[in-house]
């Protein structure tokens, strides 16, 4: 049981900073999810933590023991592989045992009583006589888990464990790692690209970019209340509408329309940031971007319930998903994505009424991409403190 | 930015570079330092070694026997890369498109790979003796008198004829590779398009394999130069007069029939430039070549 | 790889547009085409010619004397036991062949323990001027045995070794092309494989033994091979250094016999004799070990 804490830790490759300042506390038992673009530094990260990379600078502490300059083995911490890394000319208990040998610190009726317990608890016993090569992806990656469990590490360090795997395999993983995680407890950072996996496996979500944490928050707060342009972008699929507005008199005003954005208190007291709406230097007016998720547009039609304010889009595609129709539009000079009922028959060209939802507006300054509005919080002010699960 | 630099132990890393790095600068260095000190010198047998400069330099380039030694050379290498080369592309070919038994005609075609060039050699001798070779009958039959052993064009014909054989096993294993590696899709593209046989091997497969081509006639000019000396020695010993006389036999000859090691030396360096160059347009053509991911 | 797709690509772009401005002739190529049964014949002629000449050897070494005039004289003779009795015993191919295995396994052994624990220390240590050191070894590519033969030669006398084991083995032992192939080989094992071997603080020894050694099994059987075939191919340098009979290998052991042929004192089916049990040693383990040959090959081109 462990807490890990990164201090303002930097690490340069050559002239490449992969890694810039970054400040985080992995908590006790936690399963803390890094995502990121490629090269975001999520995976230096990481491999700062196992010990794999030096820091340039900063101070990395596993409980109060500095771990910043120890060598990997004395770290007592268990990585998993993208590719697994498995001898392959090992079987799977000889994989699992190979590193315990090495350590030294066992002794074999120890041994034997930790394979047969990983093996149970991962269901791998029929794999451990078997060479890698005569094991499927999802079997490799639960002896590489076996291989981690049976160390009894202080923390597990997971860099991209489910992407070779394929599609409906990786989902029963994500489940079976969220398993093995409530069974075991152990304070687990797990390094992903893809957000998904982020959303479902991690009680917190790390989202880097460009070598600095973006946003460290639950993942549901991460798609509710994006602290800036690039997580709101990042987090959801398809990605989240961005329109460039001016706010005027509490609306959001484009060529095509005028959004009046809901205030919980005074006007210009938006809750989200404590920044006025209105800029008084600029005139009353100021450039925004308004951030709409696909599916909190819809087609008026559908939900008469949203309110009155609606406004006229062009139907230009229209991509069934199955469960719901994807349907891009444009508005005005702007072309965004929104959601509609499945079956709906809406042909290119034609014109829609489109409705939002008032309370998941986002308004994100064009210049720094600082979220400074989420309408959920205006409207709720109360609920500031915790942002509420809305669902 | 991952690393395989998992150790780091600076003495440790010497003491495993430090067998090869010393025998490499006794065995490999130190004689190629000792072979261009020595070409300054007119050095023998019994004799103490007596500084002449670049004498040594001077007097190969004025002499027409050696001239003719490199001329010789250079043709020998010539003829030998384009015939094993030829001969390796349609033979290689012809098993790409073979429809069965493909691994008996491999092995049947790469196996002089680990002939012996010294057996290789004694085979071909008897095989086309002047007088009871078992090709002689045939041969004569066609009109040509076979006489090799005093006629220096057939001699140099024979000697050839026995180093392209024993080239053809390496050619076609690196050849069977890379025509595997041709991408199936544009075989079928080219089937479909109608394209014969060979007019596919022309034009889709050998510009495909330029870099492995290549690199094979770099090997095969090195092994003209230098790995054919026992066909030489065993066949013909250089003659008859000296139609055979290659730069590595006529080298050979200086140091061990005739004891000049300062000319011997200096001759030594002439191919110890040749091989330089020879690696230098490989390395530059590897350079080249290395970007389509060869 | 999407390299070499990219490359093939434009290279076959290029030539549809040849045959493309050569349509007229197009239409006829397809029946110019040779059939199946025609690549058979091809390749039985042609690999009947590679094959032919060992063939004979093999038959002449069977035969009383072995003069061969015409083609009815290319049955198989019945002296193959007392000849090969006589080249094995009499001519002191026992002892040729003896010399030239012990030569090839030491050059074998040592050339792959020497290699490994240098490409071990090129890859897998952090030690500054690794890559001039590996240039170092590299450039001796540049030094084959013919361009430094006689200046070696003049070094094994002043070491005293001339005419032994050391003279025909040591010099052979440091191999650029071995340690360039291992580097090769190394450089393909997965990163997260060693950094897994670093996280279990596995050391050096442990890691080459237990984990790249097992891993490299194929690769050091064609390396095994390729350096195989090179020694007990060696005639050059074993005839320049070694001359008393004793300690001579196969290779100058055939001059010898061809020395006495040409001297009217031996039989040609001798010679032939000796000559195929040259070749049967590399012959065997290059046919046995085919697969990890031709891989190994595929490395080194790399």
């Amino acid at each position: 049981m462990t807490t890990i804490t990164l201090e303002t830790l930097s690490k340069e490759f050559d002239d490449v900073v992969a890694v810039n300042g970054i400040d985080l506390t992995v908590r006790d038992g936690e399963f803390l999810v890094v995502v990121g673009p490629s090269g975001c530094g999520k995976s230096t990260t990481l491999r700062l933590l196992a010990g794999l990379e030096t820091p340039t600078d900063g101070e990395i502490r596993m409980d109060s023991r500095d771990v910043t300059g120890a060598e990997p083995k004395d770290r007592n911490v268990a990585m998993v592989f993208q590719n697994y890394a498995l001898y392959p000319h090992m079987t799977g208990r000889r994989n699992i045992t190979f590193g315990m040998n090495a350590a030294g610190s066992f002794t074999d009726e120890e041994i034997d009583r930790r394979v047969a317990k990983a093996a149970e608890t991962l269901d791998i016993a029929d794999l451990l006589d078997r060479k890698p090569q005569a094991m499927s992806g999802g079997e490799r990656q639960r002896v590489a888990l076996g291989r981690a469990i049976v160390r009894d590490p202080d923390a597990f360090l997971m860099d991209e464990p489910l992407s070779n795997l394929d599609a409906k395999l990786r989902i029963q993983m994500r489940a079976e790692l969220t398993r093995l995680h409530a069974e075991l407890g152990t304070t687990t950072v797990y390094v992903t690209h893809d957000q998904t996996e982020a959303m479902t496996l991690g009680e917190r979500v790390v989202v880097m970019d460009d070598g600095r944490i973006q946003q460290v928050d639950p993942p549901q707060a991460l798609y509710d209340f994006p602290t800036n342009r690039f997580v709101a972008e990042f987090i959801g699929d398809p990605a989240m509408n961005m329109i460039d507005v001016e706010l005027e008199g509490g609306a959001a005003v484009h060529d095509a329309f005028r959004i009046p954005l809901p205030a919980g208190s005074a006007e210009g007291e938006t809750g989200a940031g404590t920044e006025p709406l209105a800029d008084p230097d600029a005139g009353g007016r100021r450039h925004a971007v308004l951030g709409i998720r696909p599916e909190d547009l819809h087609l008026a039609r559908e939900r008469p319930d949203l309110g009155e304010t609606t406004f006229d889009a062009t139907v230009e595609v229209t991509e069934p998903l199955g469960d719901s129709l994807l349907v891009h539009c444009s508005i005005g000079n702007e072309t965004v994505k929104m959601g509609a009922e499945p079956r709906s028959s809406l042909e290119p060209g034609g014109a829609v009424s489109v409705g939002y939802d008032p309370e998941r507006l986002h308004l994100f300054d064009p210049e720094t991409g600082e979220a400074f509005y989420h309408s959920a919080t205006a409207t709720a002010p109360a609920d500031r403190a915790e942002p509420v699960v809305t669902d | 930015m991952s690393t395989r630099e998992i150790f780091d132990g600076r003495l440790e890393a010497a003491l495993l570079l430090a067998p090869t790095a010393i025998v490499s600068a006794v065995f490999l260095y130190y004689p190629t330092a000792l072979a261009f000190r020595t070409s300054f010198f007119e050095s023998g047998f019994g004799r103490a070694p007596e500084f002449v400069g670049l004498e040594n330099y001077v007097s190969l380039l004025g002499n027409p026997e050696y001239h003719s030694s490199v001329l010789i050379s250079v043709v020998f290498a010539a003829i030998v890369v384009v015939g094993v080369i030829a001969v390796s592309l349609y033979l290689t070919f012809l098993i790409h498109e073979v429809d069965a038994g493909q691994g008996w005609y491999l092995i049947s075609v790469i196996w002089p790979y680990a002939l012996p060039p010294a057996v290789g050699a004694l085979v071909f001798l008897f095989m086309v003796h002047p007088t009871l070779g078992v090709l002689t009958g045939p041969i004569e039959a066609l009109g040509i008198e076979l006489d090799w052993f005093n006629d220096g064009p057939q001699a140099f014909v024979v000697v050839a004829l026995a180093a392209i054989w024993k080239q053809i096993g390496y050619n076609v294993i690196f050849m069977i590779a890379a025509m595997k590696n041709v991408p199936d899709a544009l075989t079928e593209t080219a089937e479909i398009d109608g394209v014969g046989r060979l007019r596919r091997l022309v034009s889709v497969y050998v510009p495909i394999m330029t870099p492995t081509l290549f690199f094979l006639v770099i090997i095969d000019t090195i092994y003209a130069f230098f790995g054919t000396f026992a066909f030489v020695d065993l066949l013909t010993s250089g003659g008859p007069s000296n139609a055979t006389n290659v730069l590595i036999f006529d080298l050979y000859r200086e140091a061990f029939s005739f004891f000049n090691f300062g000319t011997a030396s200096a001759k030594s360096v002439v191919l110890f430039l040749v091989v330089a160059v020879l690696m230098a347009v490989q390395f530059r053509l590897t350079e080249e070549y290395s970007y389509y991911g060869a | 790889m999407t390299g070499a797709i990219q490359y093939a690509k434009r290279r076959f772009e290029s030539a549809r547009a040849a045959l493309g401005r050569g349509a007229g002739t197009e239409t006829t190529e397809s029946t110019a085409d040779l059939g199946a049964a025609g690549v058979h014949v091809q390749l039985w002629l042609l690999a009947g010619l590679v094959l032919f000449p060992i063939l004979v050897a093999v038959v002449v070494s069977t035969k009383q004397q072995g003069i061969v005039t015409s083609l009815p004289d290319l049955l198989p003779g019945t002296y193959a036991v007392e000849n090969y009795r006589e080249a094995i015993v009499d001519y002191g191919f026992a002892r040729f062949m003896w010399n030239s295995l012990l030569m090839s396994v030491v050059v074998v052994v040592g050339k792959l323990v020497v290699s490994v624990l240098a490409a071990v220390a090129i890859v897998y240590y952090r030690v500054p001027y690794k890559d001039l050191v590996f240039l170092f070894v590299l450039f001796t590519l540049l030094l084959p045995v013919p361009v430094r033969f006689v200046p070696l030669f003049q070094l094994m006398n002043d070491l005293g070794w001339s005419n032994s084991l050391l003279a025909i083995t040591v010099p052979y032992i440091a191999s650029a092309t071995t340690v360039f192939i291992l580097r090769q080989h190394f450089l393909s094992i997965p990163t997260s494989i060693v950094e897994t071997a670093k996280l279990d603080g596995v050391g050096p020894l442990k890691f080459t033994l237990r984990v790249l050694v097992p891993m490299s099994r194929g690769v050091l059987v064609g390396v095994s091979i390729i350096m195989f075939v090179y020694a007990w191919n060696q005639y050059l340098w074993p005839l320049v250094i070694i001359d008393s009979e004793a300690n001579q290998v196969a290779q100058v052991g055939l001059q010898l016999l061809q020395g006495d042929v040409q001297g009217g004192q031996l039989s040609w089916s001798l010679v032939m004799a000796g000559s195929v049990l040259t070749l049967l040693p590399p012959l065997a383990l290059m046919i046995l070990f085919r697969k990890p040959l031709l891989e190994t090959f595929a490395i080194q081109q790399k």
